[in-house]
């Protein structure tokens, strides 16, 4: 058992045969010292890059990192870093902290849809024995909100609930069974007022509407938020060879992380507010707290506990964490609140309920010549970060491929519902499913494979999308060519018998937002590394970088031991607390990796240039012919020259004490300067392509999915079990949303299934095989050329099961999920229009080839090399989207097109074509009702 | 939480230690363990035995601690997560949930671990379906169960004996610290 080794020391194992007990060895061995013992081992090349000497192959070529590689750790497959403790029931959850002489809080949910509170009277509350401090809307009337442009939220109810489970009061008491009692005491007099739950109705004017923005409210309406965006050459749509039209429903899901919320407040004898809470962006509920309690943030100390999954779902500031901390200081005693799975549902922040509206045409050269989006989205109560995902539901369809032009139109109306908010993929998924669909669709019109068909159309590395965002490294073609060839794609599509299905989907993805919500970028860093390393040796580095499970700390702490060469063991991630942690966004749109690992990257060479420093005057040899291995620094060309790490920290540290150093990361300027350039912006994008294999049974319509080959671009997996491990997650979600979740409302507007037993996360039994391939395309600006991994891998699974289900059964589903229900009433449809009896009759799709397929095959092979040159930087010629449609790169497009347009508001005669959330650009702001009065 | 403090006693061996609290008569034993035992570990996800995070094993059975109310467990052995390991060494079914990815945010490990244990010591030799009949009471949003199948396989076969190495087959994970006897310990060209 001497390898499972928890702690060293003595331990019962360490009986020697002659019954003596002897101290258990210590984990580390003695460092090499170039001493009588010299322990080092030697540079692990594989894992150190051609380029610089080592064996790791670099296909795309030098990376600015590369001279920073030790070959430690980087690249290797180990364990998170915290993973001993949770695997031990030592992980402290947000309903783990428990302080001494704590009381329980509980929240007073509306049980009304919309209503105005005329009146709370909470003296029956407070009379109750055991009640210690009661809380009302009152007692905290400012607004807070997670994007400082739509500060909406209250701590609770102020003057009207929003939807059923909206917060009204909180109490606190000895006890848990006490508060709950004490919630039942509360006399309060209501007007209900006419609720709004299809977001169509949304659009249209009413009496009083969710909320109020003044004179930039859009006429009476519950619209939130609408948007416009036009690129391009409009002209190509007329004429299409191929054109395909969708009209999706998607229904609302949850991230459905098995950790309910949970929040525990308590004012230290110093009046400083110390709040836990399993958040993923502390630093905006530290904003939140300091606007809601009237407190300066350096007043509060934000404790971020271990986050029992996230997804997107514990990123708002919450207004259980204002009522824990109302509560605390009332009764000057810690609070702690913990929401049980319902109250989960009610606060949710979920995906959004979605109407998808995507047209879609091909020219004769099978290019992409158009696509037009429409996207209704249901915003529930609140707008969260609803203002973001209004265009990210458009913008995020501008890749992979090449457009020739593109046309959306978004709308996110305010509903009596929970409020949705962002989920992994962030307003990307939802569109993406009907984009990928829609190319299925053209692809058989045409009679392509639709591979090809994608293939013969990708924006390659260094490019430009039509929306003006910048492509840097870009696996996309890698990604299809693998899931081609592991699946045996060619000898399987449209060849499977009936009920047999295989489809492919692509996804896009941001790898960190360019834009930081909360401040100026040109000013600020996204993140922010401190590094400390004191006389022993040990190294901390401080960062506000949020682990929700992703790895986040073991990312940071596996690219700062392998800059300073060191066993992960010796490097300490300090991230829970605001105090000790630099402020960082968090962990949202996919930032941690790049930004948190770039800034730690950045510090850890701060130490290690003074640690050589301190060797160059013990050796004599200037730093450039230095190595860093193993605890050792040595001299490049007689590695018996050297001293041992302690010796030369040591050295370093004479006069100054510990070594400190600081690392930041700012994403470059980059972008168009139309309304919305930002939405969308990153330092870089991933790229996945998925295939997935379905069974369907064809009587009932349950679907089952059997097989999918995920690959993934992630730049470069720093360590490739995580990054795995969020393939495999990733589809495990996206399957739940194409198959089996969805949050239900019934016909009252009441939300049926909040608990987890209605609410259908898939189990163990109805995953597939996924098999992870990971494909490194080495981004230039990311960390050792790491990108993003956690949410990109959910966008492709949807759109390839529901082409597979296509290519099994021949019939188009477009609304989601394809619950059996939804798959038998689709089969019966296509019975009846087509004139057959028994589903058996069903003719499975088949394909032969076009005209188009050989030059659709020949195009992706002369753009094979295209990419690999410049991938490889051997070809460094400016490249935009339009490029493929015969315009040159160097010149403004709008100069070589009539009619070029790039447009953030609907020309008048537009107006009458749009579709559902463009009818939201018929209506006027207030403002300009009040000028035309 | 419990309601109402008037308390029954209540006894029950948990991680093989005794222990005697005051309990309602109606207290779950989910409440009993996290609040009175200390066994946080546990973990409460539901409420209503469907995400199998509140796993304990009782008198070698998994069972859902949520679902459970204390007075059936009179006088039971009781073993939740924080009983897996020694104190010293951890048990195979951690490690290898560690080295394999079987656990990504931790929440649902405790329950995932105890129901996995369960099925090792019962049988040692599992197929992939018979872990998967194992943990279907658990959820786990994070991992996709795959990782966590190829954990609980990689511990069975070193309860078997077969398996030394706590690294999947497929990547090796290397010895952050060879330091042993027949390692290559001088850079070249060292001269001693």
């Amino acid at each position: 058992m001497g390898s499972y080794r928890q702690q060293p020391g003595a331990s019962p194992s360490e009986v020697r045969k002659d019954g003596k007990r002897v101290a258990g060895k210590q984990v580390f061995p003695p460092p090499g010292s170039g001493g009588s013992e010299p322990k080092m081992r030697p540079r692990d090349l594989d894992y150190i890059p051609e380029t610089v000497g080592g064996r790791e192959p670099k296909p795309a070529g030098d990376h600015i990192h590369d001279r920073d590689r030790t070959g430690t750790i980087v690249g290797k497959a180990i364990p998170l870093v915290d993973s001993n403790a949770k695997v031990t029931g030592q992980a402290w959850y947000g309903d783990d902290v428990r302080l001494p002489g704590e009381l329980i809080g509980k929240i007073l949910r509306s049980p009304h849809h919309y209503a105005r509170i005329k009146s709370i009277d909470t003296s029956r509350v407070e009379a109750l024995p055991g009640v210690v401090a009661v809380s009302t809307g009152q007692d905290a009337p400012n607004r807070f909100g997670v994007l400082p442009v739509t500060k909406d939220e209250h701590a609770m109810a102020v003057d009207k609930v929003r939807h059923v489970g909206d917060l009204v009061a909180c109490v606190a008491a000895v006890d848990e069974s006490t508060a709950i009692e004490a919630l039942s005491l509360f006399d309060i007099e209501w007007e209900e007022l006419e609720p709004v739950f299809d977001p169509k109705k949304g659009l249209e004017d009413h009496d009083e509407p969710i909320h109020w923005r003044g004179k930039y409210h859009l006429a009476r309406t519950n619209v939130q938020k609408r948007v416009f965006q036009e690129f391009g050459d409009r002209s190509l749509v007329k004429t299409p060879h191929a054109a395909s039209h969708g009209s999706w429903t998607m229904l609302g899901v949850h991230h459905g992380f098995t950790e309910p919320h949970a929040v525990v407040a308590h004012w230290d004898p110093n009046g400083r507010l110390q709040l836990y809470t399993p958040q993923q962006v502390p630093h905006y509920t530290h904003r939140a707290l300091s606007t809601v309690l009237d407190v300066p943030m350096h007043q509060i100390n934000v404790v971020r506990t271990f986050v029992g999954g996230g997804f997107g779902g514990k990123s708002d500031p919450f207004p259980h964490e204002m009522c824990a901390a109302i509560l605390a200081r009332k009764s000057g005693a810690p609070v702690r609140i913990t929401f049980d799975r319902e109250e989960v549902y009610w606060i949710n922040r979920g995906r959004h309920p979605s109407h998808i509206d995507v047209k879609m045409t091909a020219d004769t050269e099978g290019r992409i010549s158009g696509f037009d989006i429409d996207a209704l989205i249901d915003g529930g109560g609140f707008a969260s970060f609803g203002h973001v995902t209004s265009y990210y539901n458009g913008v995020l369809a501008t890749a992979p491929y090449e457009l020739g032009s593109f046309h959306y139109t978004g709308a996110r109306v305010w509903t009596n519902k929970p409020a949705s908010g962002a989920m992994r993929g962030h307003g990307a998924v939802n569109t993406r499913c009907a984009v990928e669909v829609g190319l299925d669709e053209m692809a058989e019109q045409m009679n392509v494979d639709p591979i090809d068909l994608r293939l013969a159309n990708l924006l390659p590395p260094h490019s430009r999308t039509i929306s003006g965002f910048r492509i840097t490294s870009n696996g996309m073609r890698e990604a299809l060519e693998r899931v081609r060839e592991g699946s045996s794609w060619d000898s399987k599509f449209r060849q499977l018998p009936l009920g047999k299905g295989i489809g492919i989907g692509c996804g896009f993805f941001i790898s960190g937002s360019g834009l930081p919500i909360h401040w100026d970028p040109k000013n600020f860093p996204h993140a922010t590394v401190h590094i400390q390393v004191d006389m022993d040796g040990g190294v901390t580095v401080h960062t506000g970088a949020a682990d929700i499970g992703q790895g986040s700390t073991t990312a940071v702490a596996q690219v700062v031991a392998e800059v300073l060469a060191l066993p992960i063991e010796m490097i300490h991630v300090r991230s829970h607390e605001s105090d000790t942690s630099p402020v960082d966004l968090g962990s949202y749109s996919s930032r941690v990796t790049f930004m948190n690992a770039n800034a730690a990257i950045r510090a850890a060479i701060g130490i290690r240039d003074q640690l050589l420093k301190a060797a160059w005057e013990m050796l004599g040899y200037h730093p450039n012919v230095l190595v860093l291995n193993d605890r050792r620094i040595y001299y490049k060309h007689d590695p018996a020259v050297g001293v041992s790490y302690l010796q030369a920290l040591h050295k370093a540290q004479a006069d100054t004490g510990a070594l400190i150093a600081r690392g930041a990361y700012r994403s470059p300027p980059m972008g168009g300067v139309h309304k919305g350039a930002a939405a969308g912006l990153a330092p870089a994008y991933s790229f996945s392509a998925y295939v997935a294999e379905v069974d369907v049974d064809i009587e009932t319509g349950l679907i089952s999915c059997t097989n999918v080959w995920a690959a993934h671009d992630c730049g470069k997996a720093l360590n490739p079990l995580a990054v795995k491990g969020q393939i495999i997650g990733s589809c495990h979600m996206g399957l739940g949303q194409v198959l089996t979740e969805k949050m239900v409302y019934g016909r009252t507007g009441h939300l049926q299934n909040a608990n987890l037993l209605d609410y259908k996360i898939p189990s163990v039994h109805e995953m597939p095989h996924v098999e992870a391939i990971i494909v490194e395309s080495s981004d230039p600006e990311g960390p050792f050329g790491a990108k993003e991994a956690g949410e990109g891998p959910l966008l492709p699974i949807l759109p390839a099961v529901v082409n597979a289900v296509y290519d099994a059964i021949g019939v188009r589903l477009r609304d989601l999920p394809l619950t059996p229900d939804v798959v038998y009433s689709g089969i019966q449809k296509h019975l009846k229009k087509n004139g057959l009896e028994e589903p058996e009759d069903i003719e499975s799709p088949r394909l032969s080839h076009g005209p188009l397929q050989e030059i659709l095959v020949a195009r992706g092979d002369e753009h094979r090399e295209r990419d690999r040159l410049r991938q490889r930087s051997e070809d460094t010629s400016a490249y935009v989207n339009g490029v493929l449609f015969g315009f040159d790169p160097d010149r403004p497009l709008s100069e070589q097109v009539e009619g070029w347009r790039e447009a953030d508001e609907p020309l008048p005669e537009q107006l009458a074509e749009l579709g559902f959330a463009g009818r939201a650009w018929l209506k006027k702001e207030q403002r300009h009702m009040e000028d035309d009065a | 939480m419990i309601p109402a403090p008037a308390g029954k006693r209540w006894a029950a061996t948990v991680n093989g230690r005794p222990f005697e609290v005051l309990a309602p008569s109606n207290a779950v034993l989910l409440d009993v363990l996290r609040d009175k035992v200390g066994t946080l570990g546990v973990k409460r996800g539901c409420d209503l035995g469907t995400c199998g995070c509140c796993t304990v094993m009782i008198d070698g059975v998994p069972k859902l601690s949520c679902l459970t109310l204390a007075g059936q467990v009179q006088g039971a052995d009781i073993i939740t997560v924080e009983g897996l390991s020694d104190g010293a060494h951890l048990a195979p079914i951690q490690t290898c949930f560690a080295t394999h990815g079987g656990s990504q945010c931790g929440f649902c490990t405790p329950g995932f671990l105890v129901a996995s244990q369960a099925l090792l010591n019962e049988n040692e030799n599992p197929t992939r379906q018979e872990i998967a009949c194992a943990i279907e009471g658990n959820l786990c949003r994070c991992t996709g169960y795959q990782q966590i199948i190829d954990s609980i396989e990689a511990a069975a076969a070193i309860h078997r004996g077969e398996s030394e190495t706590l690294a999947p087959a497929s990547e090796p994970h290397p010895d952050p610290h060879p330091s042993g006897p027949g390692e290559p310990t001088m850079p070249p060209g060292h001269a001693k």
